[in-house]
């Protein structure tokens, strides 16, 4: 049986609780038989009265330590088994003894009460985010208005204003992706997904950037993948811009492709750029990790990683992060094979 | 003739400007003010799709489509800047041809919206003629050469022709596609990067020196021009 963390029902501690009564049962046979003494009792008829005390008040305390280490240890059981750990109040065992009724009836209130707060955090939590994701449907008209006057009267200014709008469109983005990361399962359309198609609009998003900062890219997807286009797209995106940012050199390069193995569909965005340290190579993806690239070149806000390998992890998708310093970044994608579905 | 496209979008300043980017791409418009009636609007004006955005005042896009398509089978796109999957499922099972959200870029609302046209056209021509020509050059767009007309002393002899690559192909239609006019560097490669070549500045530069190089093969000097520090010109 594995070992249970935390409290133990054990014959040493159950002992030292009932100590006083063993004192008071000591004292009380050391009495008697100085009393017996006094009054001229018999030795042996003291010794025997004594042994048969002692008998009794040693069944006494196996038979309480058994029956309390059982009333525990079903309860211990009953806590490992629920799911809601909180609810172990309605669900302990019944005992005659009072004590027992009480504890149960103050873990039942403390439990009640928190599970309370919980629900009223939890309806916050949606408020809030359902606000969030309002803003955000609201805040697309007037980006979409801009853009479309900036493509309908093209100069260097609105060129310029496109530029910055499509960094807010992506924070935008972000902040959505962000709000509906924990429940991605109510916002999800598993379709055939042709990669490269999802690659070309990503990187048609992104061009002013991309042109702005003398990227070529090259997109080489024939492979298609079981997945949700949206998701995907969002994630693509941050690793190509990216890519663009951390860019090194004067012929900065992106690479999209996919290879098909045995495990799945990879989807790889590769890089001639800065690279990463070993070291902080494998804490990419963690939330506000900014290395020392994030610091030395543009802002960054260690959130666009931690976002992908969060829907990464959401949607099934296995992404994975390749660097030399100094030689350019490969991040793989891996969708992997479903049988059912390949053969459909 | 120009395709028509009716637009129904409540916000007025984005209603503008997609009516404008469509006039542009050389559409013909037509705009909707009252949206309980654009039902009724598109049976009496018959355009050729419809640009329909989802959250309208009093009404939504959805029940407009449905009664669209209780009288006819017009091509519908739905606009729309919420982003839930139900939404597009919604929007398909009603009969929405598209589905686009915002923000889009520009140029891929024109080519979903050509793609929808092109599909719903079937047996129609297509729009684009596969050859253009400009002065004594003809560009070839279906079989990606240019050749060169040989004028009345054409004596059945086939003329000389070249064969370009793709991306060559792509920046000589744009310079065909404005004759007369200087095509900036960042116009022509934000149009390639629209096509799907996603190229910078200087394989641009290079790219232009070769079809100038097989300009000359068939006999063709400075068709391209260089204005410095702004773009090139036919």
């Amino acid at each position: 049986m594995k070992q249970r963390q935390g409290f133990q029902f054990q014959i040493g501690t159950y002992m030292k609780d009932q100590m006083l009564l063993i004192l008071l049962h000591i004292v009380c046979v050391a009495l008697l038989c100085a009393f017996l003494h006094v009054t001229g009792y018999s030795n042996s008829g003291i010794v025997l009265i004594a042994v048969v005390w002692t008998l009794v008040l040693t069944v006494w305390l196996l038979v309480r330590y058994v029956s309390r280490k059982r009333y525990f240890e079903k309860m211990i059981d009953t806590m490992e088994q629920v799911d809601q750990r909180y609810l172990l109040g309605e669900l302990m065992p019944d005992s005659c003894r009072m004590e027992d009724g009480i504890y149960r009836e103050l873990i039942r209130k403390s439990n009640k009460a928190v599970i309370e707060r919980i629900h009223a955090i939890e309806e916050e939590k949606t408020e809030y985010r359902e606000y969030i994701e309002g803003w955000v449907h609201e805040i697309k008209a007037p980006i979409t208005g801009i853009e479309l006057m900036c493509e309908n009267e093209k100069n260097e200014l609105t060129r310029r204003i496109r530029l910055e709008n499509r960094k807010i469109e992506n924070y935008v983005d972000m902040a959505l992706y962000y709000a509906r990361s924990d429940e991605v399962y109510k916002d999800y359309m598993i379709k055939k997904t042709d990669l490269g198609k999802v690659a070309a609009e990503a990187v048609q998003k992104n061009k002013q950037y991309l042109i702005q900062s003398k990227m070529r890219v090259e997109i080489d997807c024939k492979d298609s993948a079981y997945t949700d286009e949206k998701w995907i797209g969002f994630i693509l995106n941050q690793l190509i811009l990216n890519s663009s940012k951390y860019r090194k050199g004067e012929s900065p390069y992106i690479y999209i492709f996919t290879q098909r193995d045995e495990n799945g569909t990879k989807l790889m965005v590769q890089d001639n750029g800065i690279g990463m340290k070993t070291e902080e190579k494998d804490r990419i993806f963690e939330k506000g990790f900014t290395g020392s690239n994030g610091r030395n070149t543009e802002r960054s806000t260690g959130m666009g990683l931690y976002l992908c390998k969060k829907l990464c992890r959401k949607l099934g998708i296995g992404i994975l992060a390749e660097s030399k310093e100094g030689e350019g970044t490969k991040v793989i994608l891996t969708f992997p094979v479903s049988s059912y579905l390949t053969e459909l | 003739m120009a395709f028509t496209i009716m637009v129904v979008e409540d916000e007025p300043a984005i209603r503008q400007e997609i009516c404008q980017l469509l006039r542009n791409a050389l559409y013909q418009v037509q705009e909707v003010e009252t949206f309980s009636n654009a039902a009724k609007e598109v049976a009496e004006k018959s355009p050729d799709l419809v640009l329909l955005d989802l959250n309208l005042p009093g009404i939504s896009g959805y029940d407009i489509c449905s009664r669209i398509r209780q009288q006819s089978e017009v091509p519908v796109i739905f606009l729309t800047s919420r982003t839930d999957s139900m939404d597009e499922l919604t929007g398909m099972l009603k009969g929405a041809d598209d589905y686009i959200t915002k923000p889009f870029q520009p140029p891929i609302l024109l080519a979903r919206i050509a793609a929808v046209l092109k599909r719903s056209a079937k047996g129609q021509k297509e729009q684009e003629s596969p050859t253009i020509s400009y002065s004594d050059v003809i560009l070839d767009l279906a079989r990606g050469e240019i050749a060169r007309k040989r004028g009345e002393s054409e004596t059945g002899q086939k003329a000389e022709c070249v064969e370009l690559t793709k991306n060559e192909l792509k920046i000589l239609h744009y310079l065909f596609l404005h004759p007369g006019q200087i095509v900036s560097r960042i116009d022509l490669i934000e149009y390639l990067w629209d096509q799907q070549v996603f190229i910078d500045d200087n394989t641009l530069s290079v790219n232009i020196t070769r079809i100038r190089g097989k300009l000359k093969e068939i006999g063709v000097h400075d068709l391209i021009g260089t204005k410095r520090g702004m773009g090139y010109y036919i």
